[in-house]
This record gives C-alpha cells, structure tokens and sequence, in this order.
C-alpha cells in the first residue's frame, strides 16, 4: 500500500516537472535532455520501492504507474479541459507574413527556429511559409505558400 | 541460377485497399478481438492492485496475522504472507505464567532462523541454547507481559511452517507464504 | 537459487512488454518527453524487483543475458509468424477514410480529431478536406496519404 501511493505520487510528480519544463522548440532532444529525463525518472524510482525490492512490489507498482498513464490519457481525451492541461494547445507561431510576437516570447523561440524547421522541410524562407504552428509535442509545422499556378 | 532462386518474390499488396487506393494492412477483428482482451486485462490488472493495497499480496491488512496459543502464555503477531528480501516484524506477547524467577524462555523453530532469515531479536536474549529444531532463547524479564520483537527478512520464496513456544507450555504453529 | 535470478529477469522483461502494449501511448512521431520519463520509471521499477538484494556482478550478468536471450526469443517469433507478430505488435488501424472518420477505432486508440491534423499540418496540409486517408501505424506514427491533384496539365 505505501509502494501505491508513493507510486500515485511519483507519477504526479513527474508529470507536473515536465510539464512546467517549458516546451522544446524543434525535434531533437539533446544528450542533456535525455540525461535529465533519465534522472528525474530514476530518483523517484527509489521512493517508490523502498526498502522492498520484491518482484511482488515492483510488478504491483509497474501495474499502478500503467493504470495512472491510462486513465491519465482517458481524461486526457474524455474532457479537452483535461487535455489542455496537461497538453497544452497548439499556437500560431506566424501567420501570413507576421510574427505572433506575444507567443514567440512567452515560448522563447526566436525567428530562427521557426526557420530551421523550415529547413529541414526544404523550404529556404519566409517567403514560402504560409504559417507556423508550435504543436502541443514541441514540433513546429510549417504550412508551406501554395504555388500558384 | 540457383542463387538468386528465392531473392526476390512477387510483390503485392497485403490485404484490402482502403477507399481503392490505399493499403493499410489493417486486421479489423483482430484489433476487435484485442480490445476485448484490453478491457479484461485491464480490469484483472485493477483488481490485482486491490488486493496488493489489501494486503493480499503481504505488507497490507489481509497479510497481518494474531495467534495466541491455547494456554494463554505466547500470542503472536505476524504477518502470514510475507516478500523475498523485504524486512518484517514479529512481535511476541509471553504471558505471566510462563515468567519464572525473573527471566523467561522462549523456543523459536529453525525455519524462522534459516529460511524466514531472522536479522534480530529485540531485547538481545541472556543466552541462547541451540536445539535439533530451533534455538531456546532465555530471556532477563522483570514483568509480564514480557514483549520480544524478532526482525524477519526471508531470502528466498517458499512456505514455511514456523513454531514458537514457551519451553514446557502449549506451541504456536503456523505457516508462512514469502512470495518472491 | 540461480535459477530464480533467470526467472526474474524473463519475468521483468516479459511483463514489461505486455504492460507497454496495453497501455498505449500518444499519437506522434516521437516519443513526448514526459513518455520517456515514464519509460524509464517503469523499466526501473522493473530493474528493482529483478534485482532485489542481489548486487553481486554474477547476478547482473545472469540478468542482461537472460533479457537479452529472451528478447533474442521474442524477436525470432515474431518474424517467423505473422499471428503472433500481430499480438506483439498490433495491427494498423484506419482512422480516416473517405471523408468518413472511423469514430470507434478513433475513440478506442483515445484519439482525437485535433491529433490527426497535427500530423496534417507536418505534412503540409492545412485541413481535412486534403486528407485522403489516415491510418495509426503499428508504432504509434499517424501516417496521413494527401489528396492529389488529379488534373494533369
């Protein structure tokens, strides 16, 4: 029972830090990215267990954190409200030939990353970008002018 | 050319198209099937979490365990289902009967010594005399009821029947579950 | 009792996969971030139970090679038969077909509308009118096919 609860509140934990770790502009995860990841998620492991590093006690508590995740997700989807918070929305990052500045900073992304995710879909300026979308996962879209013609 | 025999083979495509053109491959009934087994996995999952935060799995309520033997001079307080490799507490209530000139002996049976790993006995006794079964441990006491502790950690998954008794007075018998 | 080390590490490892199977995981290309924390969670959770008290490099090594072996098992399986490269695996599933969303498959996989278009958008779709058919892929992926273009100039 103890293992349970200290499971619940793992999970919870883990869910708020990551989600106040603002979202990464672009792809990638760097290397020190990984390690944070590794890092958060391998110090709560200790309290969760214990002093009971049973089979018994580490199946249970592997059940509890995939039952969170699942209802997590069904709540996720169930009620948008829920999704939102947890997710957040996707933004407009620039809009037919003007920057949405009030977002772009409160994200921190600088013009250049929009440009870079331009990039690496083979456009060469804002002069082929329609729009750009930040998406809830982090990734720019970029929603390329359509040729006329 | 026996070599390039089974190279290549004839490629089309894996099932039927969805909206004539595009090939998904998708097994509809199976995933029907799977989704079925989804729900009932998820409720024996749910259910099983139950009775872990019951106890029934060890450290919870349905684990906990109280046995007095019929004389009236020992009563136990164990845990019946106990984990491989996680620390446990016996606590021992000997009654006043069983206390004689100051001091008081308690038999506790090999298994609990051996395989149910007994770390500690709380208060250390005066001596301990080993015996083909287990070990008589005597005990300084001053009033009843006299409380012993001894501190479990089981290496090993098994069933293990346990005795504990006081020398000459009735025995408590029970059995033991270490899950792994 | 070596034995019982083999026998936690298969068991760790085969429940492992049959956890991650069943708990399903957010529409995208890659994996979310806080995805990777849980991974990590669980597989250490994991890692604790197989290993118990048992630190000795003897053990460890017993352990890696036991997951390694079963995995080495699992691998073969499923390339050699289709039927149960289906249970590990899954099938894809159709999310979108003929203008018509497959609401059961949809709901079932706990994904919305807003997460198709998302992979739209990547693919340089602006709305569903110019999805021809959307399918969730056996790894998560939301694979999108584009409506084209059929007037030849």
């Amino acid at each position: 029972m103890p293992t349970l609860l200290h499971a619940i509140a793992g999970y919870f934990i883990l869910l708020l830090t990551i989600r106040l770790l603002s979202r990464r502009p672009g792809s990638q995860m760097t290397v020190f990215e990984f390690v944070l990841v590794f890092l958060m998620g391998g110090i709560i492991i200790g309290s969760t267990m214990g002093n009971d590093r049973s089979v018994t006690n580490a199946t249970c508590s592997v059940i509890m954190v995939a039952l969170l995740h699942r209802s997590v997700s069904h709540a996720r989807n169930r009620w948008p409200a829920v999704g939102r918070l947890i997710d957040g929305t996707p933004l407009l990052l620039y809009q037919k030939g003007a920057w949405r500045d009030e977002v772009m900073r409160q994200m921190k992304l600088a013009p250049e990353d929009v440009l870079a995710a331009a990039r690496t879909k083979g456009l060469t300026g804002l002069a082929e970008i329609d729009y750009a979308v930040l998406e809830r996962n982090g990734q720019i879209s970029i929603l390329s002018k359509e040729k006329e013609k | 050319m026996s070599s390039t025999e089974q190279f290549t083979e004839p490629a089309t495509d894996n099932g039927p198209l969805v909206d004539d053109a595009v090939e998904v491959g998708e097994d509809l009934d199976f995933q029907r099937a799977w989704w079925r087994f989804e729900k009932i996995a998820w409720i024996v999952l749910s259910l099983v979490l139950i009775g872990d935060a019951a106890g029934l799995f060890g450290r919870g309520w349905l684990a906990k365990a109280e046995v007095t033997s019929p004389d009236q001079t020992l009563h136990v307080g164990y845990e019946r289902i106990e984990r491989a490799g996680t620390p446990s507490e016996m606590t021992l209530r000997i009654g006043s009967t069983a206390v004689h000139d100051g001091r008081v002996r308690l038999f506790v049976s090999e298994s609990l010594l051996q395989q149910l790993g007994a770390q500690r006995i709380i208060p250390q006794p005066a001596t301990s005399d080993v015996g083909p079964n287990g070990v008589t441990y005597t005990f300084p006491a001053t009033g009843s009821p006299a409380i012993v502790g001894i501190e479990l950690e089981p290496s090993f998954p098994g069933v293990h029947r346990i005795e504990l008794s006081v020398p000459g007075a009735q025995p408590i018998e029970a059995r033991i579950a270490v899950l792994p | 009792m070596a034995i019982l080390t083999i026998l936690r590490a298969a068991w760790g490892y085969l429940f492992l996969i049959f956890i991650s199977r069943i708990v399903g995981r957010r529409p995208g290309k890659q994996l979310a971030p806080f995805e990777f924390v849980l991974i990590f969670y669980l597989g250490g959770l994991t890692l604790t139970g197989m290993v118990g008290q048992e630190f000795s490099l003897t053990n460890a090594v017993t352990q890696i090679m036991t997951v390694a072996g079963v995995h080495w098992l699992i691998t073969k399986v499923r390339a050699s038969s289709p039927r149960i490269a289906r249970l590990i695996d899954g099938t894809p599933l159709t999310l979108l077909e003929g203008g018509q969303w497959r609401s059961l498959s949809m709901k079932a996989m706990k994904i919305s509308p807003a997460d198709v278009m998302a992979m739209a958008r990547d693919r340089d779709i602006g709305t569903v009118d110019g999805v021809r058919s959307a399918a969730l892929e056996r790894n998560g992926e939301i694979s999108i096919i584009k409506k084209q273009d059929n007037k030849q100039e």
